[in-house]
């Protein structure tokens, strides 16, 4: 689509030329990420392609000698793994619950943040702070805070216990389980994520917010318009792009999450909090299928490329001039 | 007052007697004072003239040391045993071994990854309970012949052999080794009324006692255990199986036998505990293992399984005279442990054979065994458990007979055997995990049971 | 509509600094345990800098661990600017056959899970390491593990570049062009002084990636002296089964967390401007 036919007309030949050098040139510029992607994407997604069609396994599997071909199996017995299917629904669970609060709290914060100031620059750096640490160690840090042993909360408990029982409210003295149950494991974690990653999508959502000319919001007030109104009609419709933007990388990041639940509840109790990553890790180095982790990751690749593909053609779509 | 410790060291005396004379009509040249020829190790000894700042008793040497530079991964859980014997290795020899800690939780992850790709170092260490998973693989090099050369190879701890051996071909020896044992707070027991000398010899006295002490309420737990940890529950609950010579497994590591009558009663007990609510600390349901033995040296515990290389854990909040230790007990009486640990092999990736062999077996040396690792940390040792038996009574071990204890229990511990261990077991999401919550927690009846150790047995099957 | 008075004000003023203060809680409470007394640490009594004492002191130390990290980290801003740079000017304003492709190409490294990607990576690296020329690379470690990461950078270093260099009007890079200047010197010269914001923006998460990454180093690096810190930090951790040290754990929180505050800090200007730039487009 982009490669130009070949025109015939002499007298388009220069600027044919012309458009020839220019292409050239930009190939020029694309190269090195031509190579990186190549060296450093492409072959090893070909070779994880091709081990998810080999009986592969990960103590013994080299290039020249992978294994049996193992296919369809590798990939048929997939839906077999008692922990695939509770996987994926935990997946999409955590992915809809942190998209959800995610975009909801960054929006909240944008429209916090939206006009100068001071004490808006203020509160705008304290909302991104989190963001400068890595989520590893944002995982560590809440695992800390979570923790019985040197946790803020239990001393707090503590306080509010000795109360209760000079009070004669409370007999039997409590502490809060922050991973304990499976409801609370995936709140806690959601809780993590949405602290550490809320400032950036606010900054997606505060560029969108800018980008709305003011015009639009006096013709509207003009009109009468309340506020609720205003944010329904009008903010919200010219945000769709950054909206989007920003549900194409939530999505894509959450269906991948796999270091908050690795730090924080290796996927317990009760293998409630199994994320599909997980899944893979288990299958590759726990259980030593290489073959069948890599069938998983493509069925992963495969899915994710056609959603972002879909919500990509809405967000070029509104985009484009 | 340390009745039950003399008591356990005439039982010591009397096993390591036993033993003595075990490997002595066995091989004539491994007697208990071992005094090996060097030449019948080795065809090429090491230079005479080299250096050696502690002088050892004996002198062994076995392989080529020369100077070459060695490489060589431990995990981190190790880190703190392995630096020092590497240290005095390197002091004593030409050969120079580079260490690189890996994360423990990740070994696994790392070796796997570098094993097909020939990027593995000169000398693996590794946990016992994994070696079986790599010798399958031929990770390792072919050590039999060496090891049947080594002078007082019938007196080395079987265990990590034992583990590193697959098809008859023995492939790894003990690097550092660690024991299951009770534990109990001397101070907690006295407080409860219990006799501080008079620890449980059954598991039925063990939760009596638990539960006592738990009576005393506020922060005092009477016992704790990792509730949402595989690996904790295998070295601290399948000793309690074996005590009363019951299995886990089938020795080929195929079929789980974790739903026996012995395993039942130890869940039982457990859940009987955690119902009941008097003994266990509640933390128990949601520890994974990253915390399981940071609580009893905070003094609040009564009693609980221990690794025995956290003997030494006295601390401002716990005394170390308030440290007492025994050997866990079975369902009706006996005794056993866990040994654990690791075990150190010479990959198939290495060139250099034979000076690897050169740093692993000096690890079994008296040398290495007396003067680095029994040695007591305050003098600049480790103060660990030998892995040899004849030498379990060594000049150090006196000073503390807690670790004559250890040294002699040892001797008669077990190591489990299987290829998929470390996915039927210590994996977050093992089978193993999903047994004992239903059957501790969610009161799991005797045929769920069953059926979570079927699921044992597939993944054991690499199924 | 906006004439609130400074009195109805107030309880939002409370509610938008309680708001800012949850923000910012775990980073201090971080701090303040890491000099808290705790049983199990090297801080058992009173306040102090035990716990950063036992991080200083153990294996070959804080200071190699520190210059491995950052030598990681540079080099990988070096590579991703390098890439992205010239490939966000490439898909902003040119256009060449396959470029759609490769540009989902890229953008797809963000949907492969990292652990599955770095298992061929490293079988590709021990290959690399047998092949004349390429071995010069891949045997320098820290080089070959920051080309790596650069890697999983690309996706979001191209999308921005590329934003940015959209932003810049078609006329000021023909006036630069019709000067007589190449396309090499117009870049260089006119288009890349307009795009700081994002060039700031790309090198900052691309540090901020390199500085953190656990997994890439856990694979990739076989050597005590070549580990950066976040590796060493779970060493550290995990060093007695069973009992995590929690003091020197929040420790290292601390120290990582550090450099990147303040690089964050310094930067937050061009980083909002970054991510601005592109708003022109939407």
């Amino acid at each position: 689509m982009t490669s130009a036919a070949p025109a015939r007309e002499v007298g388009s030949g220069r600027r044919l030329t012309a458009k020839r050098t220019r292409q050239l040139v930009g190939f020029f510029y694309a190269l090195p990420t031509l190579v990186y992607v190549i060296c450093f994407f492409i072959i090893p997604v070909i070779l994880v392609a091709w081990m998810s069609a080999h009986g592969c396994k990960l103590l013994t599997c080299t290039i020249p000698n992978p294994g049996q071909l193992n296919l369809p199996d590798n990939y048929s017995s997939v839906s077999g793994n008692d922990l695939f299917w509770p996987a994926v629904f935990f997946t999409i669970e955590y992915t809809v619950l942190a998209t959800v609060l995610l975009i909801g709290m960054g929006l909240g914060l944008a429209l916090l943040v939206q006009k100068g100031g001071r004490w808006v620059s203020v509160l705008r750096t304290s909302f991104l702070v989190p963001g400068a640490l890595g989520l590893a160690t944002a995982s560590l840090l809440f695992w800390g805070v979570y923790s019985g042993a040197i946790g803020p909360f239990n001393p707090l408990m503590d306080g509010l216990n000795s109360l209760g029982t000079q009070l004669g409210l409370v007999t039997q003295t409590s502490q809060i389980s922050f991973l304990g149950s499976p409801n609370t494991a995936l709140l806690s974690t959601t809780v993590l994520i949405v602290w550490k990653y809320a400032g950036f999508y606010m900054i997606i959502l505060l560029v969108g917010l800018q980008a709305i000319p003011r015009d639009v919001y006096e013709a509207a007030s003009i009109d009468g318009a309340s506020r609720w109104q205003t944010f329904r009609f009008i903010t919200l419709p010219l945000l769709r792009p950054s909206i989007a933007l920003s549900m194409i990388l939530c999505i894509t990041g959450s269906l991948l999450a796999f270091d908050q639940f690795y730090v924080l509840t290796k996927g317990g109790p009760d293998n409630t909090t199994v994320t599909l990553v997980q899944l893979i890790y288990r299958e590759a180095f726990i259980r030593q299928n290489l073959g069948t982790a890599a069938a998983v990751s493509i069925i992963v690749l495969v899915a994710l490329f056609l959603l972002n593909a879909l919500q990509f053609r809405g967000l070029r779509g509104n985009v484009a001039d | 007052m340390r009745k039950p410790i003399r008591m356990s060291i005439l039982a010591i005396a009397a096993v390591v007697a036993v033993v003595g004379c075990n490997s002595a009509t066995a091989t004539p040249t491994a007697t208990p004072t071992a005094t090996p020829a060097p030449a019948t190790a080795t065809p090429t000894p090491a230079a005479p003239g080299a250096a050696t700042p502690t002088p050892a008793p004996t002198t062994f040497s076995a392989g080529t040391d020369d100077g070459t530079k060695l490489t060589m991964w431990t995990r981190a859980a190790t880190q703190a045993r392995a630096e020092p014997l590497v240290a005095a290795y390197n002091a004593s020899h030409k050969n120079q071994v580079s260490l690189t800690i890996v994360p423990t939780d990740d070994y696994n992850t790392k070796v796997g990854t570098a094993a097909a790709a020939n990027g593995l170092p000169d000398v693996l260490s590794g946990d016992v309970v994994f070696m079986p998973n790599w010798t399958s693989a031929g990770l390792f090099q072919d050590l039999t012949a060496k090891i049947n050369a080594l002078p007082f190879k019938d007196s080395i701890a079987p265990g990590a052999i034992k583990a590193s051996t697959w098809d008859n071909k023995e492939y790894g020896l003990p690097f550092v080794m660690d024991l299951s044992v009770w534990m109990y707070n001397k101070k907690l027991f006295t407080q409860a009324g219990l006799d501080p000398n008079k620890p449980p010899t059954t598991l039925a006295e063990f939760q009596a006692d638990a539960t006592k002490i738990g009576k005393l309420g506020g922060n005092i737990h009477g016992t704790f255990f990792g509730g949402n940890c595989g690996g904790c529950n295998v070295f601290t609950w399948w000793p309690i199986i074996w005590a009363d010579e019951q299995q886990v497994m089938s020795p080929d590591g195929k079929t789980s036998l974790l739903n026996g009558d012995d395993a039942k009663a130890v869940y039982k007990a457990f859940a009987q505990m955690v119902s009941d609510g008097t003994a266990l600390m509640p933390d128990s349901k949601t520890e994974a293992g990253p915390t399981w033995t940071g609580y009893f040296p905070k003094g609040n515990i009564g009693i609980m399984p221990m690794p025995a290389s956290l003997a030494g854990v006295a601390n401002a909040a716990l005394a170390d005279s308030d440290i007492g230790v025994t050997p866990i007990a079975g369902v009706n009486g006996g005794t056993a442990t866990f040994v654990g640990g690791d075990a150190i092999a010479i990959t198939k990736d290495s060139k250099n054979a034979d000076q690897a062999w050169n740093f692993i077996s000096w690890i079994q040396s008296d040398d290495a065994q007396v003067n680095v690792i029994a040695k007591p940390a305050s003098q600049g040792g480790l103060g660990a458990v030998v892995s040899r038996s004849d030498l379990a009574n060594n000049k150090y071990s006196s000073s503390d007979p807690r670790l004559v204890m250890f040294n002699s229990i040892a001797a008669k511990g077990q190591t489990p055997f299987a290829v998929n261990f470390n996915a039927a077991f210590n994996d977050p999401q093992s089978p193993w995990i999903v047994l004992l919550r239903d059957a501790v927690f969610n009161n799991a009846d005797s045929a769920k049971i069953d059926s979570d150790n079927n699921a044992i047995t597939a993944t054991l099957q690499g199924k | 509509m906006e004439t609130n008075s400074t009195l109805s004000r107030t309880p939002s003023y409370v509610l938008q600094g309680g708001l800012a203060i949850l923000f910012l809680f775990p980073i201090i409470w971080a701090a303040v345990a890491s000099v808290s007394p705790s049983p199990g640490s090297s801080q058992v009594f009173g306040y102090g800098l035990g716990n950063y004492k036992t991080l200083y002191d153990s294996g070959v130390g804080l200071p190699t661990w520190l210059l491995n990290s950052v030598v990681i980290s540079v080099l990988t801003v070096t590579f991703v600017l390098a890439v992205s740079m010239m490939g966000g000017y490439a898909f902003a304003k040119f256009s060449f056959p396959g470029k759609n492709v490769l540009f989902l190409s890229t953008l797809a490294i963000l949907m492969v899970p990292s652990a599955t990607l770095l298992i061929p990576i490293y079988l590709l690296h021990n290959f690399a390491r047998t092949v004349p020329i390429i071995d010069q690379i891949a045997n320098m470690n820290l080089v070959w593990l920051a080309l790596v990461l650069g890697m999983f950078q690309l996706p979001f270093a191209t999308y921005m570049m590329r934003i940015s260099f959209e932003s810049v009007p078609r006329e000021i890079e023909e006036a630069a062009l019709v000067d007589g200047s190449g396309t090499f010197a117009a870049f260089r010269h006119i288009l890349l002084p307009l795009v700081r914001p994002g060039i700031v923006t790309v090198a900052l998460f691309a540090f901020l990636a390199a500085w953190n990454d656990f997994f890439a180093p856990l694979i990739l690096i076989n050597s005590s002296a070549e580990q950066p810190l976040p590796l060493a930090l779970v060493n550290l951790r995990q060093q007695t089964m069973g009992a995590v040290d929690f003091g020197s754990t929040e420790a290292g929180v601390v120290v990582m967390s550090i450099p990147c505050l303040i690089l964050f800090l310094l930067l937050q200007r061009y980083y909002v401007q970054g991510f601005m730039s592109g708003a022109i487009k939407g």
